[in-house]
């Protein structure tokens, strides 16, 4: 495969101010992710890696340095338009699931297809039901998000995420609320994923995490510490072996 | 974004929080049946009133002694003119657009006979009167010409005296006192039911005018002249033909004013209309306010929902909703379960309305108009106070909105 950048950050910073203190929660981070590539994000807790997640996702505002996503260079953008890239072109899978209440899986789905403009007329409904399909949930379209296991509510967030098939793929700790087994099957849909293409950015605190991916980026107080390549692990195969030290799910 | 699609996500919302929305529409069900209730009440008045002048006789045009009054308020010195029954003669054999003319000579008096006796008006008109009036007979006939003429002691009772002195009884023949003069009863009327103010036109006894001036009162002044054309269209022409005329029969001079007053129907009719118009829109204007206070229930329900809903906005825009496409959806579920609730609200006024009516007798009259105007004003309530919190939610920061437990 040859290497086409899909988002490259320069000196990349973010200060959060508190009354008279200030917090640097990013400070001069460079970052460039080729196609295809599936990272690992890790760090200590406060270590700046959500901040960093939610500026590549468009949620949230740099305060200095630049960042760009497919060739485009996102600085000085409106609400709207960070929220027409949010929808387009980012997947954001969260630690807690974020699905609306009350509502099907299914529906869940097709919002993000509901809110999409840039294309003309597509089938929502085909199109959601494919994405859940893909995440294995065939099966329980029409069920709300409280009659489904905690695995099973992130594969709808994922299948979400992935509905608008999107440049990338974002996920902040998404088995962090998950018991060993559901985290197993649901990293080894991210991989199935990454395997199919997709460009996918997931957030961990567990280290047997990280293994499943192809390069594992380290973050300490704001700065990456540590950016390397390492042949990836089955994500079944690490967990059988390291179930004795099981980690406490953190929750951030 | 399109508006099905916003319409269906604003359904889903309302749909997927039943009580919530019950609660939010009640108080708009609550304004609009109340609305729609307190109009009908007053359309209901109104057009009993405009029935009631239409009883009074088809194109009369009254005469009056004094200056008119302008909204009641006198302009200056009164200038008094008597009626004459030589003014009503003249009208009547001058007049081009008139074809009824009676004077009106009246006073309280008691008939006595039958069952005991009764107090009433007993009226002094003149033959054209019937005609005038438009009204009909139960029993008998109207006095004519010569027993006008030959100022015959006969009477015509209205319904109501009818009714107590000689009930369920033709008392046509018989004869009743009034001031010791014996009387006979010549006919009996149709009963005409109340007038707006309450007046039962049918407690009432109608003599010719010339019995009553030398018989029977000792009061022989004219207290109004009737008159009436056979179209409604010569009413105006009728009006201003009797006013001149009045004028020369009494050799009123170019400048000043008249001194009496010719009042058509219609200009009866205002003072009335006027003032149930009035009552209308004082109960337009309380059923408002329980609208208006539906309207804040809305508005606050819509704000804690905003709280509440504040994840639920973070990841629709998470996933690429605008900031208007969120503002869009509130403001649309506002405006959904207003309509829905004024709907709702139209159905309760209407049936509220016919339970009232069937319940105290009023006449209630419910029209497409009002409907229209209490659904524009529900949507408008919506519109109106789904804006602010539909805007607070707009401006969320989402980062802070998915935060938020
Ligand atoms: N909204 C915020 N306001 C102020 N400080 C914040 C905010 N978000 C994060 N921080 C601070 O920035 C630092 C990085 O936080 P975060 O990116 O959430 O770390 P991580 O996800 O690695 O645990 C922390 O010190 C945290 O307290
Ligand atoms: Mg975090």
């Amino acid at each position: 495969m040859h290497h086409e950048t899909v988002m490259r950050t320069e000196g990349l910073t973010k200060v959060y101010t508190m009354g008279k203190t200030e917090v640097h929660a990013l400070q001069g981070i460079n970052l460039s992710v080729d196609r295809g590539e599936m990272i690992a994000i890790v760090g200590a807790s406060g270590s700046g890696k959500s901040t960093l997640m939610n500026i590549i996702g468009c949620l949230d505002y740099p305060t200095s340095g630049t960042y760009h996503l497919d060739g485009v260079q996102l600085q000085n953008l409106s609400r709207n338009q960070l929220a027409d890239i949010r929808n387009s072109k980012i997947g954001f899978v969260f630690q807690g699931f974020n699905l609306l209440a009350r509502t099907s899986a299914l529906e869940n789905v097709e919002l993000p297809l509901l809110y999409d403009r840039s294309r003309q007329k597509i089938a929502i409904r085909k199109t959601a039901e494919e994405a859940l399909e893909r995440v294995g949930l065939g099966d329980r379209m029409d069920h709300e998000p409280n009659e489904l296991s905690g695995g099973q509510q992130q594969r709808v967030a994922i299948a979400r995420a992935l509905v608008t098939n999107p440049s990338i793929l974002l996920a902040d700790e998404p088995t962090g609320n998950l018991d060993t087994k559901t985290s197993v099957e649901v990293l080894t849909l991210f991989q199935e994923l990454h395997d199919q293409g997709m460009t996918v950015l997931l957030i961990t605190h567990e280290s047997d995490v990280a293994n499943c991916t192809q390069r594992i980026i380290e973050l300490r107080d704001g700065k990456i510490v540590v950016d390397k390549r390492i042949e990836p692990v089955k994500a079944h195969m690490t967990t059988v072996t390291d179930e004795s030290e099981e980690t406490t799910p953190a929750f951030t | 974004m399109k508006g099905s699609t916003l319409i269906k996500i604003a359904s889903q919302s309302i749909l997927k929080n039943k009580m919530r929305t019950m609660l939010t529409m009640l108080g708009i069900v609550i304004g609009v049946g109340a609305v729609i209730v307190m109009v009908a009440i007053g359309q209901g008045a109104q057009s009993q009133i405009q029935d009631q002048i239409n009883s009074l006789g088809t194109n009369m045009i009254v005469v009056t002694p004094g200056s008119s009054r302008q909204g009641g308020v006198s302009r200056g010195a009164q200038t008094y003119n008597r009626l004459t029954i030589k003014d009503a003669e003249k009208i009547k054999r001058e007049s081009l657009f008139v074809s009824a003319v009676s004077p009106v000579v009246f006073s309280r008096t008691q008939v006595i006979g039958g069952q005991g006796n009764w107090r009433t008006t007993i009226n002094g008109v003149s033959t054209d009167y019937q005609i005038i009036r438009n009204w009909d007979l139960k029993y008998g006939r109207f006095f004519d010409q010569s027993e006008l003429r030959q100022m015959r002691r006969v009477m015509v009772l209205g319904h109501t005296v009818a009714e107590n002195l000689f009930p369920e009884e033709d008392p046509v023949g018989l004869t009743v006192q009034v001031r010791n003069v014996p009387v006979e009863i010549i006919g009996v009327l149709e009963p005409k039911g109340q007038t707006a103010s309450g007046n039962d036109q049918d407690d009432v006894v109608f003599a010719p005018y010339t019995t009553v001036q030398t018989r029977l009162s000792g009061w022989s002044r004219i207290f109004q002249i009737l008159a009436s054309t056979p179209s409604s269209r010569d009413v105006p022409a009728a009006q201003e033909e009797i006013r001149l005329i009045m004028r020369e029969s009494h050799g009123i001079s170019r400048f000043a004013e008249d001194g009496f007053t010719v009042r058509n129907q219609n200009d009866l009719a205002e003072t009335e209309q006027g003032t149930t118009e009035v009552m209308t829109m004082l109960l337009a204007a309380i059923a408002s306010i329980s609208l208006l206070v539906g309207g804040i229930g809305i508005m606050n329900i819509m704000l804690v929902s905003v709280t509440e809903r504040t994840r639920e906005i973070g990841i629709r825009m998470a996933i690429g909703a605008r900031g208007r496409d969120v503002m869009t959806q509130f403001l649309v579920e506002s405006i959904v379960m207003s309509l829905l609730g004024g709907l709702i609200g139209v159905g309760i006024g209407f049936a509220g309305s016919s339970i009232l009516s069937q319940l105290t007798g009023w006449n209630t009259v419910t029209s497409p108009t009002t409907v229209m105007i209490a659904l524009a004003f529900s949507a408008g309530v919506g519109i109106f106070f789904g804006f602010y919190p539909a805007r607070k939610a707009a401006a969320l920061n989402p980062i802070q909105a998915l935060r938020h437990e």
